[in-house]
């Protein structure tokens, strides 16, 4: 065989060799992480407007609490919505981490035996902090369901289910909880933390959405920017108020 | 000036690697990196051992054969400049410089500082071309371009194929590169007939051969053409433009 045959024969073996075709593909993985990532973003803001009901008194916040349960009835039946909202984050969430650990490993996988050092800036700081990030939301989800909802294992002392009638006890279960200066702490580091994540996170859905618009990026990331700081001061504020007295 | 250097080298593709302590004595501020190897390789040569295998062509910034990194940074501490043109004037009080190849899984090295970039060729071959019978020239009337669109085309095109911006991404991404192509011929009218196609070819290499983007950011700033992080998104919207249209333009 003439030599450069034999050349293009190993350089096309070896290319095969280091590429891997792989289902589903990065692209189609970072889709989800998109999608997923806005809808827990829509639902992060709106749960945080909902929270800020806790400042007009007990009265209001638990009102909005039972409404919540039967929106839409009697169209559709009492927690319909709530349960449909339900399902839709549990499988986005599921998504969403698997297809970010997918994606960790495949990046780490290409960068190869020699890692990246050095690194600075807050750009790079944010991005290395995604998926421990979220490995520390995902433990705050549990956490948060099992104090606030299901009342399991970390609730407070006085924790109350709602009644057969309707009455919930949202705000007393929730100043109790935050009473407990760990829980409060973890629930204030924990919006820091989602705020960190939804920064870069929407900055990400930039790319993975493919916006290029010069204008329309440095808007969505100013906006990014507020989200986030909206998301820590509306959230974080509330277990802080609780433990020095404020809301009582 | 005196310089110390640390230097990875290696025999093989296959062969283990390992920093070589040197000292150049005699360097001066006005010498770039390749010089300084140059210099080094000099003494090396004048003792009986070795030349640091290294590449370098034009060394004036515009044919992208030089990368290495320098002290964990791509092309050198100096930003957004190809190593041929960081020069010792520019480290400040740096005399100690760890050298080695530019690093990703998809850059496997050949010997010294010389690494198989094929894998960026592997790209282009791909999609980043325009694949059509171009007859004669048409008239310079006939095919009109806005002028700021081309201007942002060439600045896409204006990507040297360096590959630091792979060596800087701890995923291994080569978003940045074949975004650049992906920009830079969806902005012009040439070859629009292969548009989704092409989209669809250097998306699969890029996944097929690199890591996956996490926004960090790290390309931009080694970039020696300065191509803007949009150039990423660039690759999702010309995949998504293809996905939704479903045909080969
Ligand atoms: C409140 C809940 C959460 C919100 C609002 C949220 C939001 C987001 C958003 C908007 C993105 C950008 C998506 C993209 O375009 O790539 C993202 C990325 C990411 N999320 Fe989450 N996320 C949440 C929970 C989690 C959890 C529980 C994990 C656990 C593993 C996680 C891990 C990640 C990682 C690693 C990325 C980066 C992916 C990449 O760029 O490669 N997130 N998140
Ligand atoms: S040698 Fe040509 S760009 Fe550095």
């Amino acid at each position: 065989m003439p030599s450069d045959t034999v050349m293009a024969m190993t350089e096309l073996k070896e290319a095969a060799a280091r590429s891997q075709r792989r289902a589903p593909s990065s692209f189609a993985l970072k889709q989800v992480m998109a999608i997923t990532g806005i809808i827990f973003v829509a639902f992060v803001v709106i749960h945080m407007i909902g929270n800020l009901k806790v400042y007009a008194g007990e009265d209001s916040f638990n009102t909005y609490a039972a409404w919540l349960r039967e929106v839409g009835y009697p169209l559709i039946p009492k927690q319909g919505i709530l349960w449909a909202l339900r399902v839709t984050l549990a499988v986005s969430l599921v998504l969403h981490m698997a297809s970010a650990i997918t994606l960790w490993a495949r990046g780490r996988r290409a960068r190869g035996r020699h890692r990246r050092r050095g690194m600075k800036g807050f750009s790079a700081t944010s991005a290395r902090a995604m998926l421990p990030g979220g490995v520390v939301i995902f433990v705050f989800i549990v956490v948060h369901l099992l104090d606030l909802t299901i009342g399991a294992i970390v609730q407070s002392g006085t924790y109350q289910g709602p009644e057969a009638d309707g009455t919930v006890h949202a705000y007393a279960n929730l100043v109790a909880s935050f009473s407990r200066p760990w829980m409060a702490i973890f629930y204030a580091l924990t919006m820091v933390i989602i705020a960190f994540h939804v920064e870069h996170g929407l900055r990400t859905v930039l790319q993975d959405l493919g916006a290029t618009g010069r204008r329309f990026r440095k808007l969505w990331t100013i906006l990014g920017g507020i989200v986030a700081l909206a998301i820590v001061l509306g959230n974080a504020a509330i277990p802080i108020l609780v433990l020095t007295g404020v809301i009582a | 000036m005196r310089v110390e250097l640390e230097i990875w080298r290696q025999a093989s593709q296959t062969a283990k690697g390992a920093f070589e302590r040197h000292v150049v004595d005699d360097a001066t501020p006005e010498m770039s990196l390749m010089e300084l190897l140059d210099r080094l390789n000099d003494q090396i040569v004048g003792q009986g051992d070795e030349a640091i295998q290294f590449e370098s062509d034009c060394r004036e910034g515009v044919c992208g054969a030089c990368g290495v990194t320098v002290n964990d940074d791509p092309h050198g501490p100096v930003p957004n400049t190809p190593s041929c043109r960081q020069h010792l004037r520019s480290f400040g009080e740096v005399r100690k410089l760890r050298i080695e190849p530019l690093r990703s899984g998809a850059f496997p090295v050949i010997r010294d500082l010389v690494v198989d970039r094929s894998s960026l060729d592997r790209v282009i071959r791909a999609g980043g071309h325009v694949d059509v019978a171009a007859g004669t020239a048409p008239g310079a009337d006939s095919l009109r371009i806005p002028y700021e669109e081309a201007e942002l085309s060439l600045d896409f095109a204006a990507c040297i194929g360096c590959g630091a911006c792979v060596a800087a991404c701890p995923n291994g991404s080569a978003h940045l590169f074949g975004g650049s192509k992906l920009a830079h011929l969806a902005l012009i009218p040439h070859g629009e007939q292969e548009r989704g196609r092409r989209a669809e070819a250097i998306t699969e290499t890029l996944d097929a051969e690199f890591g996956p983007c996490s926004t960090y950011g790290e390309c931009v700033k080694v970039c020696p053409a300065g191509i803007p992080l949009s150039a990423v998104a660039a690759v999702h919207k010309e995949r998504l433009r293809g996905v939704f249209r479903g045909r080969d333009n």
